[in-house]
């Protein structure tokens, strides 16, 4: 069994040199490009020495597949193919994870729905796969715009779920999230989600690390759980055996085996914080507003808040970046001066700002909202007009002409 | 820093996971006691001592110890039966250590011979059966060995000690990460070093 | 891994439990003509089960374990039902995942293999029942075989869903009363072995398991098929006597009955032509062997 440190300073089949990750990624010298999310996406993989990709065409992630398709073509990816739908690539992915690979996907809206139920199962597997989620909206009638519903549903599966802002953080978080979700102690599927098109579809500068580097491989011999290759004990072994015959002390290895997952979520905390330089990203937070938001809505907080400034109001802002594990503490900590709570959002029922008031004393100061979906915009200014409103300022509709 | 404690038990119908209750793992180079992060140093004499003063304390290796599918593997294997021969010479008579394997993972039905295994989904049958009081897993793969620690928690009042290849567990009462065939034999260093210095609790009752 | 990898720590031989000690002692790992006559004089990769007495399924699993051509390289894929409560008891590393999703499990599986041990074989085998071949999972049953994925895929035919207690399958013949079909199946017994010929099954056979050695034949030939060629497809017919209203002991007259000429499980079997042209290879340089053994024996003896 070879000893990942040993592979450290080699190089693979493409001459890229395996590379400590934290020298990679903090101290490796790094070239602003101009690239859509999409470009990115195919960037940070090239450097994440991934084993099996797996795509399937949807909306607004398709991009982002077949240009991981090009990188396999180049002979960075070990195999790529297209499944028959969500429900079988996550599946597939689960058999190549099964099988010791380092396994990368990207799905979408209808498409993460229609795959739901492999998610708890590759949870409870223990499978450290990486999936992009583009968000978009999931309800009758179809809509492929940005809308961010679909991931209050991946909440309870038991996967890391991650909400990126921008490219340059989808590029970093990537290539970091694998170094999480693979430690032994967590050893959990990450859902990497962005607001779909927002990200996706819009070109940003992003800071690439050098494409000559690339991640050490995936040690499938660290996991918490035997590799299902034939190479390793016990040599008798079902992944995963039925615990729950009908006797009390099975039903109890099932429950444990939930908490055991949970616990992993827990422990993934430590290693995202040191990765991701904590949990969530403050600014101000000594002001009496306070904006938290996840997703592109930061953006937009961000935006408000400097038109507040304008103006006299000051506000402060928490960017969440990891919803599971979920930064209870932090952002606890990061809103006890505020006297109002926003929470922006990109979708219909406000999960976030339901997460939010179940985490924070007299929750009566959260507001959820603003909030927009199915794919319409969220201008920064209904971000002060909610907040100028709560304060009891006079403000302007954003609505429309009248008649 | 959490209040809880990992403590021998019955700690309850479903005992929770530690890491849900804020214990966090021990860094490389640490090791932790109740769920406090100590020195390797503290770690390794409180095992020790636990497994001195215990009436049975066992030895439950798991699969990466008992099959040799590498090199490590079986130098850990021979370190852990140096370990459970140190263990018979240093403790005193009525004292009763016991080396069982955990083989594998499956349910076995109708039940497992607890004389001759332990069993992650039901490892109380084996701490039961033999009045095991103190025990430590050692090649157990990791998601198993905590489905194990935190039902042995539950339901037994045993004193539970990983010695884990990875990361460690904070559902062990006490647990040593990066276990190497050198850490093993450490242990066994210290249990001798600490040999007639460690009353035994078998005046007690139960 | 090969067999000399499923190996005990010797420091801890004895404390295993016999099971294991027997199983590297006399298992058939790595035996180059293993096959159902293993079965009584050496260790089997099966421990126990906890169907039903008299199971057909039981038995289709012992001769399928015992003719693998090589189960320490092989990993194997199930699905939900009666097979997964038989898979944990299995000494051949296995998955159980999802209902339904076993092919496309398989699929990955086989992929990661061939990414991570590009010069080894390792050989995939699903095995599952009917709902989760042809029902629930047939999509992913079929676009794995039109994708010449290179596994085998093995279905348990038992004409119903037996582990939820008998309701009605797509494998079921028309007109038997069952739960779900309280007036009869109304439809046909979907006639899977010939859609599989159709979507690039390379070698397909529908037989029952009433004979160990046809078993290990269609086995190896299907094995070594989907090594070299590509998926292969076998539909064993395994009643569930519990759901048909027979006794245990009435399972191997009853696989017996089926494959009459003129019933639905009399054997058939399609080949493809490079299947064809590597059994005939395969056959040949058994043959070599076979007389290269004896030779080796003869001498021995004259020595």
């Amino acid at each position: 069994m070879a000893e990942i440190k040993s592979v450290i300073g080699t190089q693979n089949k493409k001459g890229q040199t395996y590379t400590d990750t934290w020298k990679m990624m903090n101290e490796a010298p790094r070239t602003p490009s101009f690239f859509t999310g999409s470009e990115v996406i195919k960037e940070a993989l090239r450097r994440a020495s991934c084993d099996v990709m797996i795509a399937y065409p949807i909306t607004p992630q398709s991009e982002a597949a077949a240009l991981i398709g090009e990188l396999f073509a180049e002979g960075y990816i070990g195999d790529y193919f297209r499944g028959e739908s969500e429900f079988a690539v996550m599946s597939q992915c689960a058999g190549s994870a099964f099988g010791g690979a380092r396994v990368f996907t990207t799905t979408a809206g209808p498409g993460t729905m229609r795959a739901m139920e492999n998610f708890p199962m590759w949870a409870g597997a223990r499978l450290p796969i990486q999936m992009i989620v583009t968000c978009r909206g999931i309800n009758s009638p179809l809509s492929i715009q940005p809308d961010t519903l679909e991931i209050a549903y991946l909440l309870n599966t038991g996967m890391l779920v991650w909400h990126a802002e921008t490219a340059q953080d989808f590029f970093d978080w990537i290539l970091k999230g694998y170094m999480v979700s693979e430690e032994p102690d967590v050893h959990l599927p990450l859902a990497l989600c962005c607001d779909g098109f927002f990200v996706t579809h819009t070109k940003d500068v992003v800071n690439l690390t050098p494409a000559d580097m690339c991640l050490p491989p995936y040690d499938p011999y660290r996991s918490p759980v035997p590799c299902m290759d034939m190479e390793c004990p016990p040599v008798r072994m079902m992944r995963d055996p039925f615990v729950m015959k009908s006797n009390y002390i099975s039903y109890a290895t099932h429950a444990s085996w939930q908490q055991e997952i949970w616990a992993a979520v827990e422990r993934s905390r430590k290693h995202s914080i040191h990765w991701l330089n904590g949990l969530i990203d403050t600014e101000n937070t000594d002001a009496d507003i306070v904006i938290v938001a996840s997703g592109t809505a930061v953006s937009q907080g961000r935006e408000a808040i400097r038109l507040l400034e304008d103006e006299g109001v000051r506000c402060g802002l928490v960017k969440v970046k990891t919803l599971r594990p979920w930064p209870e503490e932090e952002i606890r900590e990061a809103t006890k001066n505020a006297k109002h709570i926003f929470v922006p959002e990109f979708n219909v029922t406000g999960w976030l700002a339901k997460e939010i008031r179940a985490s924070v004393p007299n929750h009566q100061r959260v507001h959820a909202g603003p909030h927009v979906c199915g794919g319409m915009t969220m201008p920064p200014e209904i971000i002060v007009s909610e907040i100028k409103t709560a304060l009891g300022m006079k403000t302007f509709s954003l609505a429309g002409r009248g008649s | 820093m959490s209040d809880y404690r990992v403590l021998p038990g019955p700690e309850h119908f479903l005992p929770p996971a530690a890491a849900s209750m804020g214990i966090r793992l021990p860094n490389p180079g640490e090791a932790h006691i109740n769920g406090v992060i100590t020195s390797e140093e503290a770690a390794y004499e409180e095992a020790a001592r636990q497994f001195l003063m215990a009436k049975v304390p066992t030895i439950f290796p798991g699969p990466l110890v008992l099959w040799a599918w590498n090199e490590k593997a079986a130098k850990k294997a021979t370190a852990i039966r140096h370990l459970f021969n140190t263990l018979k010479e240093c403790v005193q008579p009525g004292q009763k250590p016991m080396l069982i394997p955990m083989p594998d993972y499956r349910p076995k039905y109708p039940k497992i011979n607890p004389e001759v295994e332990i069993n992650p989904n039901h490892p109380n049958l084996t701490i039961w059966h033999n009045k095991i009081d103190c025990c430590i897993f050692v090649g157990v793969h990791c998601h198993q060995a905590n489905l194990s620690l935190k039902i042995i928690r539950g339901g037994t009042s045993c004193y539970t000690i990983a010695m884990c290849a990875q990361a460690g567990h904070e559902d062990a009462m006490l647990s040593i990460r990066d276990t190497s065939v050198e850490k093993i034999m450490r242990l066994a260093d210290t249990i001798k070093r600490l040999k007639g210095t460690v009353q035994p609790r078998l005046a007690s009752a139960n | 891994m090969s067999k000399e990898r499923i190996q005990i720590s010797e420091a801890l031989y004895d404390i295993m439990p016999s099971d294991y000690q027997d199983l590297v002692k006399s298992a058939t790992y790595g035996k180059e003509d293993r096959g159902w006559k293993d079965i009584g004089t050496s260790k089997e990769l099966i421990e126990q089960h906890s169907l039903c007495a008299g199971c057909p399924e039981s038995m289709a699993f012992r001769y399928i374990l015992a003719s693998l051509p090589n189960p320490e390289d092989t990993v194997m894929v199930g699905s939900t039902g009666c097979t997964s409560l038989v898979f944990p008891m299995v000494a051949v590393h296995n998955i159980h995942s999802l209902f339904g999703n076993q092919n496309a499990i398989a699929s990955g599986l086989k992929r990661a293999l061939s990414v991570r041990f590009p010069d080894r074989v390792k050989d995939v085998v699903v095995l599952a029942g009917d709902g989760a071949t042809v029902d629930i999972g047939l999509d992913m049953t079929l676009q794995a075989w039109f994708r010449q994925e290179k596994f085998t895929t093995i279905c348990f035919d038992n004409e119903l869903y037996a582990n939820t207690g008998g309701q009605e399958s797509g494998l079921m013949q028309k007109g038997f009363v069952a739960k779900m079909a309280p007036v009869g199946k109304l439809f046909d017994k979907v006639r899977l072995p010939e859609i599989a010929r159709e979507s690039g099954c390379h070698y397909v056979v529908n037989c029952t398991v009433s004979k160990p050695s046809l078993v290990e034949k269609v086995i190896r030939n299907a094995v070594h098929i989907a090594r070299e060629i590509g998926p292969t497809y076998l539909q064993l017919y395994t009643p569930c006597i519990l759901e048909i209203g027979k006794n245990s002991m009435e399972g191997l007259q009853e696989m017996r009955d089926s494959e009459k000429p003129s019933e639905r499980f009399a054997y058939k079997e399609y080949v493809s032509e490079p299947a064809k042209q590597l059994l005939t290879e395969l056959a040949a340089k058994d043959k070599e062997r076979k007389a290269a053994a004896k030779q080796l024996a003869a001498q021995a003896q004259a020595n």
